[in-house]
């Protein structure tokens, strides 16, 4: 047995029982074609493999293979590791060749599920990470754009990328994250939201300490930032570093907005992040403790409809609180036309007959209803869930200790979000660390003309966004 | 990493800790308590205090919209428990609106009961007092077909009316801040009883802690110019004299300046009060014709000499009286050193020196009619 035939073998085993794989022999030119149907482009297949060495006499065989544009590769380790990425190899003689005809059939370029926007490109990222790469580079034209490509996954070999900007990036961020991604020690990575929770700083707290987001436009503005991105192969969502808490209050909507609105939409945020987490505890607290704080109007109608109530504000709150998150777990599970039905159920089932039956109060009904729709207002869905979750803790803190139990729940959390960091870089930026020049961008969206220098926790050597002529 | 992970560990500590610790608060379940909105003291002729309040029943079966409870104790904290007998609620003062002060209780000096009231937490110092010229359990007790939330129509009397300047504001706060100021009395509005309703009845003065004189509602006007500057106020005023035509003038959106000038020492001080006042006549009822400038001053002139006058036979009262509802004190003492204001007798020296009112009457406009 020759080498060629020894090397077609070892290869072949390794793709035994696999169905799915395509050996396709050519005797009489000595060539075997090796590959995945269904990950290559089979028209190019034939144009551009196929087609040439058939039609090639025996002599001007080998001039055809060298003008493929494919590479030639020794070790047999290399050419599966190879097939299975999509290219076709080619064994011709002693000679193997891969050539890479990758195209997985995704689903087209569509609208984001989970951020829409009303103005602003409606264009997301989808799994393939061809398509997310394309969409990045159609938007920042330069060369200067770098990608770092990385494999996670003992058995998923997943792809991940990375991106920055040279010369704005701060390349101490690129190395650190590069570092981590590498030591990634795990069978397989599905999504770049489980990608970044295995290289957090602190993987147990309950925030994300990276933004995740399937916008092209939020990425390429997070790239100009100065800040690295990561994308993965079969994810759509890409993730920036460093995050600051902040972040995840602003939306690329604020930069299309004229500047006034986008600072009220984000003073919208803040205000609703303060009622998700206070609102409910605030009325069990009030409700439990503190009635000296109602006003006298609300006084007589809030006890008379507690007065049917069989259970202490605490359990009545909590339960709610639990309808609620059980309405909106069932909504997000099923298809848009049933979750429609859990809607009515659920409006009418709490809003009405709950009351009716003397099992919550109505002015609870409001305090819960305000808080769950306060928490959508989120542009993130995963920092809307994480807050969703604090609530329950401060409910019941309120329910024993009262304003107390708020108080220590809120100093406990402003704690933890201090002693977080992302990257190594404080998570509360530009809080704590103080930076006043961050806060033009942070707490409201000034004008452009004031927005000239990159976020101070991007750390870029090259700071300034806009040189304007005075 | 393990290192990390020990020094999370006080968020479960600190929620077992809060659910061990859980009974242990004072809990106070909205629909458990009670929460007294107004309540009243009177003096028995033994000594006792009589002593009652007022909470709002919620319960949606019954007609009752509140509760009263009344008793007798030597003291109020004493007279709380022994009400607390009577009720199924708990008893809570947080959510205390108005106190009435029964004439007898007032004339007695109300000192102990202030401290009580300014010592508990609970008891917010925008907490109304009133003093009732009567009994104030009957008032309260009374059940007024029209007003059946009575705890409720008393602070909305006591507000309004204060917020036209018709009778003094007195929250606990400024009778406190006042009672212990030397340089002024603390005052408060007087209600009384009226058939089915309750009526303004005058502003009632006190002497350090004791009711001493009730000035009429006619005066109040009058006593809200010396007391303090304002905006917003209106005055009738009767210009008739003996034998002449009727002639009558109503003035609205007043807004009065004040200023005190003291001249002179011991007894021989002057304190001038000027008031400037600009408003406009909403009524006029006589023989001047306000479309002319020469009648407007006219009238303004008349106004100003009634309003003095007034003013400086209400003042002779009040230092009869001894009530320096408005504060002259403190002018006389700021014109002095603090040696020299400690050696005075305030007290004596009061009934003693001259008070003159100055008024400046402004008329904007005239209304509509020309």
């Amino acid at each position: 047995m020759d080498h060629r035939q020894q090397q077609l073998s070892h290869i072949l085993r390794q793709f035994d029982d696999c169905a799915d794989f395509t050996h396709k022999a050519f005797p009489e030119l000595h060539a075997d074609l090796l590959y995945f149907d269904h990950m290559v482009d089979s028209q190019k297949l034939y144009r551009e493999v196929t087609a040439p060495i058939l039609s090639a006499s025996e002599s001007e065989l080998q001039n055809a293979l060298d003008r493929l544009s494919g590479a030639r590769m020794e070790a047999d380790r290399d050419i599966v590791v190879a097939i299975l990425s999509g290219s076709v190899a080619l064994i011709y003689r002693e000679q193997a060749y891969v050539i890479d005809m990758y195209n997985p059939k995704g689903r087209s370029i569509s609208q984001s599920e989970s951020e829409t926007t009303i103005t602003g490109p409606h264009d997301a990222f989808s799994e393939p990470v061809g398509d997310t790469l394309s969409l990045i580079r159609r938007r920042i034209k330069s060369s200067h754009l770098k990608c770092v490509r990385m494999k996670v996954g003992e058995i998923s070999k997943t792809d991940v990328f990375l991106l920055y900007v040279a010369d704005i990036v701060n390349m101490h961020y690129v190395d650190e994250l590069s570092r981590r991604i590498r030591g990634i020690e795990i069978d397989a990575v599905h999504d770049t939201n489980m990608l970044v929770q295995l290289i957090d700083d602190r993987p147990s707290s309950i925030f994300p300490q990276f933004f995740t987001t399937e916008r092209p436009d939020a990425i390429a503005s997070k790239l100009a930032a100065g800040r690295v991105v990561g994308i993965m192969d079969g994810s759509p969502s890409a993730f920036s570093a460093p995050t600051s808490f902040f972040e995840f209050f602003t939306s690329s909507d604020d930069y299309y907005q004229r500047w006034s609105l986008g600072t009220a939409t984000r003073a919208l945020r803040f205000f609703s992040f303060a009622v998700t987490i206070l609102f409910t505890c605030f009325y069990v607290s009030v409700t439990t403790f503190h009635y000296e704080m109602i006003p006298q109007n609300l006084l007589l109608t809030l006890s008379e409809s507690r007065s049917r109530v069989p259970f202490p504000p605490v359990y009545e709150a909590l339960l709610m609180e639990l309808v609620i998150e059980l309405l909106r777990e069932a909504g997000a599970r099923l298809p848009t036309k049933i979750g429609q039905t859990i809607g009515i159920v659920g409006g009418i089932v709490i809003g009405q007959a709950a009351v009716q039956a003397g099992f919550t109060s109505n002015i609870l009904i409001i305090v819960v209803a305000s808080s769950a729709i306060s928490s959508f207002v989120m542009p993130s869905y995963i920092m809307s869930a994480s807050i969703r979750l604090i609530r329950f803790g401060l409910i019941i803190l309120a329910g024993i200790w009262g304003n107390l139990g708020i108080t220590v729940g809120v100093a406990y959390l402003i704690i933890h979000l201090c002693h977080l960091t992302s990257l190594g870089s404080s998570y509360m930026t530009p809080v704590a660390p103080h930076k006043p020049g961050d806060w033009a961008d942070v707490f409201i969206r000034a004008p452009f003309k004031l927005l000239k220098t990159r976020p101070s926790q991007a750390k870029s050597p090259n700071p300034a966004r806009m040189k304007m002529k005075k | 990493m393990r290192n990390a992970r020990w020094r999370r560990l006080p968020l479960p500590l600190l929620l077992i800790a809060a659910f061990a610790l859980g009974g242990c608060g004072d809990q106070r379940i909205l629909e458990r308590i009670g929460f007294i909105q107004s309540t009243s003291y009177d003096l028995m002729p033994n000594g006792e205090l009589k002593i009652a309040v007022a909470i709002p029943r919620l319960e949606a079966e019954s007609n009752e919209k509140r509760e009263v409870l009344s008793t007798t104790a030597p003291t109020s904290k004493q007279a709380r428990i022994k009400m607390s007998r009577e009720t199924s609620l708990q008893l809570v003062s947080g959510q205390l609106r108005v106190t009435l002060l029964g004439r007898s209780f007032a004339e007695a000096g109300i000192g102990n009961q202030l401290d009580t009231q300014i010592r508990d937490p609970a008891i917010s110092p925008l907490m109304k007092i009133a003093v009732v010229n009567g009994d104030a359990e009957q008032l309260l007790n009374q059940r007024y077909s029209q007003h059946p939330r009575t705890d409720r129509y008393i602070e909305r009397i006591l507000e309004k009316e204060a917020g036209t300047h018709a009778i003094p504001k007195a929250t606990l706060h400024q009778f406190v801040r006042d009672y212990y100021d030397d340089g002024i009395d603390p005052v408060a509005p007087m209600i009384r009883k009226a058939g089915k309703n309750i009526v303004i009845d005058g502003i009632a003065l006190f002497r350090d802690d004791r009711f001493v004189y009730r000035l009429p509602p006619q005066d109040a006007m009058i006593f809200a110019f010396m007391r303090s500057r304002f905006k917003q106020g209106e005055i009738g005023i009767n210009l008739q004299h003996q034998g002449a035509p009727r002639e009558a003038v109503m003035v609205t959106s007043l807004v009065s300046q004040r200023s005190v000038k003291v001249s002179g020492s011991g007894p021989g001080t002057t304190v001038t009060v000027r008031v400037a006042l600009d408003g406009t006549v909403l009524e006029y009822v006589g023989g001047l014709k306000l479309g002319k400038p020469k009648d407007l001053r006219k009238l303004e002139r008349k106004i100003e000499a009634y309003v003095s006058g007034q003013a400086e036979a209400m003042m002779k009262n009040m230092q009869r009286a001894g009530a320096d509802g408005i504060g002259i004190g403190a002018y006389v003492r700021n014109s002095m050193s603090y040696a020299d204001w400690k050696r005075t007798n305030w007290r004596e020296l009061y009934s003693q020196i001259d008070v003159r009112c100055k008024v400046k009457m402004t008329i904007k406009n005239v209304g509509k009619m020309k």
